[in-house]
């Protein structure tokens, strides 16, 4: 029998998102509510506290014009589903996944809860799929693997999307011909943002094996809890159900973490740092953690969460609680954006955790995490001698540091830069990665075996 | 002597000139040759470079060929199945408009009042204080019936109110107004209908499928 | 009498309880009515604050509690080796044949198999009067565990009045039955000890043996005891995880704790997928049949992780008893913080700094507290030790925050990770400037017995050239490396050979994960000795550009990953080889100057 709900009209205060109704014998925690307005517009909301006759509700689209009296929450005994089925692919939903493309709602195979539940380490499967992006600087030095969540810390302004975008177009996984069903989530976004992913998924026709789910700028910010949740429950059943291997791209997470402070704000609990709730971080945890693989399981779940830094600021919370959940990041440099070198992926505070598990012999070539670790500590220093060069000027500079000034060089532009939609084998990232690598004295490369060394070293005259 | 001196002066001076110029002739044919051979080199180069160039292109434009065929047999997939949505959604509509005119019946069926007084007892349990009762003209005295039935199990009153458009059931209300309860079919239908609208697209397509 | 209550409220994993007047603080109770695991943390009149170690959804107030009587507990006795817990000590395998890949709530199962049969040898005999915590007898739980079969220490001992003899018994067989002041009671192969009880030692020792962790940078530099204390705080992408995933590895532990607290669910998948397949360097068996895995990850219940860090240590405790050493790995003791403020919040306790609760540094004292190197209670005479590892994760990489400052307190090596050094690569990015280690001179005397007199002089040597070269970088800094005398400019290059050569460790490459401490103090030798050559060498006129340019330079710096153990006598080669060549080029500067 289905569950009509109770509905509750002894409102007794609005406070921000928070909508307070007393008298309520038959509520449960983190049950769906519906909240009917006076003019007969329905809300959706969630149980955050109950008890002693008083629930807590946080309604999703905001309490704009809600009142005190007239106002009605109806308790629906469920927590918040939403319908699976593989028809969702070339689908655009709201932020609570509705649809918004003009097309009916969608046929449910099942509904699922929006939160999920975690998958039990013990049946997880340990990624270790190389995918290549095509983008030399990932594919060389911050390999993603399927089944990774690997985020882009970026700034306001920065080509985040245009990264994802291509990432979202070229990734493969060489020798499988399989290719990614992507699940795209805008959290808070521009208009224009969300239409730009939604065009390149199109040209390179990939929209028929998509889905979108919307919430942009101007939409209600406190939906945007929600919209990561239901989008990643999507994706757990294509990758889970229908053994497809998903791309979940979740932008801009920092909008996502602003909606939860706008919250816990209301409640008046106890702040942590900058504002931000205590449980920030198990609250990413549990968006972040729904990605992987699970044994005996074909599909999969990559994600690739995008947030903005706020003023740039890596230490700022929500980078730092996400990099301490995520498998490493690929930050964005504002110095190389400026100096106009795409994609502007500042490797030294870029890391892939998962790149060890993926790569090597077998995988992609016996050199390739030598060599990607031989770029880092080179690049490292080149940075260093940069700086040392501006105080003390290139002649009070050593001879080997001058070359790590020509490998600095030469690894932002014939390494790094690239254009948009050049699309690189991992043999032509290797090969470049050599070049550049052989502008520096043979005895330098102190991170490569000798084996290597002599099979793809070629020293450079003079 | 001086003549010949002078001739054999002239002799070694055309001996030297002659074979400046025959060293100088023999350089630049030298030069023209390697000069010839290297254009010709060039032209051989920029041939192939002509070549790869051209290759290139013709790479780039199947590339961009490729990807507009992909694009267009894509949209055009993607069009199709989208099509495919809305007719269902139609023919699930209708069928569903078409059972609810069928419900009307249901009142003949003897489980209908045995199902209503199910309903009115959870509806006042969930209430628990003074109640007003509203129900389709239809079932009014059969409602009735049932609440003179139920009142001695309650402490407190239960009164019905005035009839409602609606199929069937019944809708509950505090008589103060702080609790409400919509138990009509027409609400539980709508509940019911994301649910029984993959059952009814389902058996839909067998349809089609005959 | 249990208690008996109804829930009357409900925040996330807090829920208060009436009608619990019955109830003992740290009780266990079921909650609701689908009976979810919780914790009493408060008692106000008849009302209990629990927290729920299983995610509260759906949960309705009205719905019943049920008290049992019981403190939260673990099981103690064979087969919890090579096994992956929650939090509560709930087997994740087990689990997941109930609920499939997702946890799913409320599913009961014991962390052992009760009716698994192991080969007991008794060890004591009728007659014999034994007291609390002695050994009865013993089973094979890996090859590499001899599990002893004790009194739990809270038992009254007494006389032995039966005792089975060697047989192939389930965990529920009475194995010996024991008499005291006239009482008599049975004991089994497994008891249940409270986990926020520190199991009692008869004496605390010592911590005068290192932890070999194989790990260059730890254990000559910064070395942790056996029994002793360590903490590893580092920002995000600073290879805390790595780290404490090699020192499960390699330590030279018999028994290994690795709690996952709030952190990724793959890195416990890692350790599940890996530790099976590499072999321990001093048994030969596989790592998993010394390893137990505690995982309460980020995305699951928040108050199981509360729970995680104790069930660890009491498990830790326990193999101790048995006469093991015993390395626990918490990673990380921040997300356990984490969890006790929210907990503290949902409660509306007073927050002290960052919004933790003000008991945060007393508890986190009783966490260290009960690390140590002792002797156990009853006979025979068995010492053991627990190492406890934590790792924090201070938020934006900042030392001065309340775990990281409070967890200072209580430990006595601390290893920094640093940011910077981790951005260049220089793995394990254990910042030598900020680390310490209080063990160095207790342990001192283990390594010049068992690996070289010279081991204290070359590490103070080698330590020296790199709080050198420290100060001189600043100069450098300033006015460029030319500024510098040569003299000096050698030590920025030994103390570079020294970071590269010796600090800088792959983790994933096959001969450098694992250092031997001979191999250790052979490399030390080889650059400090380089810098004892190029000194002479410049004093007798060599340029520091000759130095530089030696051709040895590069392979001394590889020896680390290019010799393995087995050769290790090559360093000894190229040890000679290195002072051949400065001889050689002294002879060569000789020469110029007499020719």
């Amino acid at each position: 029998m289905v569950e009509v709900g109770v509905e509750y009209t002894r409102v007794s205060e609005i406070r921000g998102p928070l909508l307070i109704v007393e008298g309520v014998s038959r509520a449960s925690f983190d049950e769906l509510v519906e909240v009917e307005t006076t003019d007969g517009i329905k809300r959706l909301g969630k149980v955050l506290e109950v008890g002693q006759g008083k629930a807590v509700i946080q309604v999703f689209e905001g309490t704009t014009g809600l009142s005190v009296k007239g106002t009605r929450a109806r308790f629906l005994g469920k927590t918040m589903e939403v319908p699976v089925s593989q028809e969702l692919l070339g689908r655009v939903f709201d932020g609570l996944g509705r649809p918004i493309d003009g097309l009916p709602e969608p046929i449910a195979e099942e509904f699922r809860d929006v939160n999920g539940a975690p998958i039990n380490p013990e049946r997880r499967e340990y990624p270790r799929d190389f995918i290549q992006t095509g983008v030399s600087v990932i594919d060389g030095m911050l390999t993603l693997v399927r089944g990774q969540k690997l985020p882009i810390f970026s700034g306001s302004g920065m080509p985040h999307n245009v990264l994802a975008a291509q990432i979202a177009r070229q990734a493969t996984v060489v020798g499988s011909g399989e290719e990614f069903a992507v699940v795209f989530a805008a959290i808070g976004v521009q208009y224009s943002e969300a239409q730009y992913f939604k065009r390149s998924l199109e040209e390179s026709g990939a929209l028929r094996r998509s889905t979108l789910f919307l919430n942009l700028a101007d939409d209600p910010a406190i939906e945007r809890i929600i919209t990561p949740r239901v989008a990643l429950t999507v994706a757990e059943y294509l990758a889970f159900d229908l053994n497809m291997h998903v791309l979940v791209i979740l932008t801009d997470m920092t909008n996502y973490a602003e909606a939860l402070r706008e919250i816990s704000a209301a409640r008046e609990e106890v702040p942590g740092r900058k504002g931000y709730p205590g449980y920030l971080y198990t609250d990413l945890a549990t968006i972040y953690e729904r990605a992987g693989r699970i044994k005996s399981v074909k599909g999969s779940i990559t994600q690739m969460p995008i947030l903005s830094m706020p003023a740039d600021d890596i230490t700022h919370p929500i980078p730092d609680l996400t990099g301490y959940i995520t498998e490493g990041q690929i930050v964005l440099s504002r110095d190389l954006f400026r100096r106009d070198i795409y994609p502007p992926v500042g490797v030294l505070m870029s890391l892939s955790r998962l790149m060890k598990d993926g790569v090597g012999e077998g995988k992609t070539r016996a050199d390739h995490m030598e060599v990607s670790n031989q770029l880092y500590d080179a690049y490292a220093r080149a940075q260093e001698v940069r700086a040392l060069s501006e105080i003390v000027g290139k002649a009070g500079l050593t001879g080997v540091d001058l070359k790590y000034l020509d490998f600095g060089d030469a690894f932002e532009q014939q390494f790094l830069k690239q254009a948009v939609d050049e699309n690189r084998t991992l043999e032509e990232t290797l090969r470049r990665a050599w070049d550049v690598l052989s502008t520096l004295p043979e005895g330098e490369l102190t991170k490569i075996k000798e084996v290597h060394i002599k099979k793809h070293y070629r020293a450079k005259a003079g | 002597m001086a003549h010949s001196h002078a001739h054999d002066h002239d002799k070694v001076l055309e001996s030297i000139v002659g074979k400046v110029v025959s060293q100088v002739e023999s350089d630049l044919i030298a030069q023209i040759e390697s000069s010839y051979i290297q254009s010709l080199e060039r032209l051989r180069a920029s041939k192939a470079g002509l070549v790869a160039e051209y290759n290139k292109i013709v790479e780039n434009a199947s590339k961009q060929a490729e990807n507009l065929k992909r694009q267009m047999v894509e949209s055009s997939r993607l069009a199709v199945r989208n099509r495919q949505l809305l007719l269902i959604e139609d023919a699930v509509s209708s069928a569903f408009s078409n059972a609810i005119a069928m419900l009307d019946s249901i009142r003949s069926d003897e489980r209908y009042e045995a199902m209503m007084r199910r309903l009115i007892e959870s509806t006042l349990d969930a209430i628990g204080m003074d109640a007003v009762l509203e129900c389709s003209e239809k079932d009014r005295d059969m409602v009735d019936r049932i609440v003179l039935e139920l009142q001695h199990k309650y402490n407190f009153s239960v009164e019905v109110g005035d009839s409602i458009p609606c199929l069937g059931g019944i809708k509950a209300r505090s008589r103060d107004g702080s609790i409400i309860l919509d138990n009509t079919l027409d609400s539980r239908i709508e509940r019911l209908r994301p649910i029984l609208k993959k059952d009814i697209a389902r058996l839909l397509m067998v349809e089609v499928g005959r | 009498m249990v208690a008996r209550g109804r829930i009357v409220w409900i925040s996330g994993p807090a829920v208060k309880a009436d009608g619990m007047s019955e109830a003992k603080m740290y009780e266990t109770v079921y909650v609701g009515e689908s009976r979810l695991i919780g914790e009493v943390i408060r008692l106000t009149g008849d009302t209990a604050f629990i927290q729920v170690y299983e995610s509260t959804s759906g949960l309705k107030p009205g719905e019943p509690v049920m008290g049992t009587g019981n403190p939260l507990s673990v099981l103690l006795g064979p087969g919890m080796i090579g096994r992956i817990y929650d939090g509560i000590q709930r087997p994740l395998d087990d689990i997941a044949k109930q609920s499939g890949a997702f946890i799913s709530r409320g599913i009961a199962v014991d962390p052992v198999d009760k009716r698994r049969r192991y080969r007991f040898v008794p060890t004591v005999k009728v007659g014999d009067d034994i007291e609390p915590g002695s050994k009865l007898g013993e089973v094979n739980e890996t090859q590499l565990i001899k599990h002893h079969i004790m009194l739990p220490p809270d038992s009254p001992g007494g006389r032995v009045i039966a005792v089975e003899k060697e047989g192939e018994y389930d965990l529920e067989h009475p194995i010996a039955t024991l008499e005291k002041n006239g009482k008599r009671y049975e004991a089994k192969m497994y008891h249940y000890w409270p986990v926020r009880r520190p199991r009692p030692l008869k004496e605390k020792l010592d911590p005068e043996i290192p932890l070999i962790t194989g790990q260059r940078v730890i254990d000559t530099l910064f070395p942790v005891a056996k029994g002793g204390t360590a903490a590893i705080p580092g920002g995000f992408g600073t290879g805390k995880t790595v780290t404490m995933h090699q020192i499960a590895k390699w330590a030279d532990a018999q028994v290994v704790i690795y709690i996952g607290c709030g952190e990724r669910g793959n890195e416990m998948t890692e350790v599940l997928v890996e530790f099976p397949h590499l072999t321990d360097p001093r048994s030969g068996r596989p790592l998993m049949e010394r390893t137990v895995l505690v995982a309460n990850t980020s995305n699951m219940p928040v108050a199981a992780r509360e729970a995680s860090i104790y069930t660890g240590v009491t498990m830790g405790e326990y193999y101790r008893d048995m006469g093991y050493d015993v390395v626990l790995v918490a990673d990380s003791t921040s997300r356990w913080a984490e969890a006790l403020r929210e907990m503290s919040g949902r409660l509306e306790e007073m927050p002290a700094e960052e919004g933790y609760p003000s008991y945060l540094a007393s508890r986190l004292a009783e966490f260290y507290e009960r690390a140590g190197r002792g002797i156990a209670l009853g006979t025979p005479e068995r010492i053991g030790s627990v190492t406890l590892i934590g790792a924090v994760s201070p938020s934006g990489a900042d030392f001065t925050e309340p775990v990281t400052t409070h967890t200072i307190r209580f430990i006595k090596t601390f290893w920094g990770l640093d940011t910077r050094l981790a951005y260049s690569r220089h793995y394990p990015a254990i910042n030598w400037m900020i680390s310490y280690s209080g063990y160095v001179n207790s342990i001192a005397k283990w390594w010049m017995k068992n690996v070289s007199e010279e081991w204290f002089r070359l590490r103070e040597e080698g330590y020296y050239i790199l709080q050198r070269e420290d100060t001189l970088k600043e100069i450098v800094r300033l006015l460029g490396p030319e500024a510098l005398p040569d003299e000096e400019k050698l030590v920025l290059e030994v103390a570079r050979m020294i970071k590269i050569g010796i600090l800088q460790q792959a983790a994933f490459d096959k001969i450098d994960t694992y250092c031997s401490p001979m191999k250790q103090l052979k490399l030390l030798r080889l650059m400090v000795g380089f810098y004892r050559e190029a000194q002479k060498a410049l004093k007798a006129g060599i340029s520091l550009a000759d130095i530089r340019s030696m051709q040895i330079i590069t392979r001394m710096l590889k020896a680390k990953f290019e010799i393995s153990e087995e050769e290790i006598s090559r360093i000894d080669a190229l040890y000679n080889e290195m002072v051949e060549e400065f001889k050689a080029l002294t002879a060569k500067e000789v020469k110029q100057v007499v020719g």
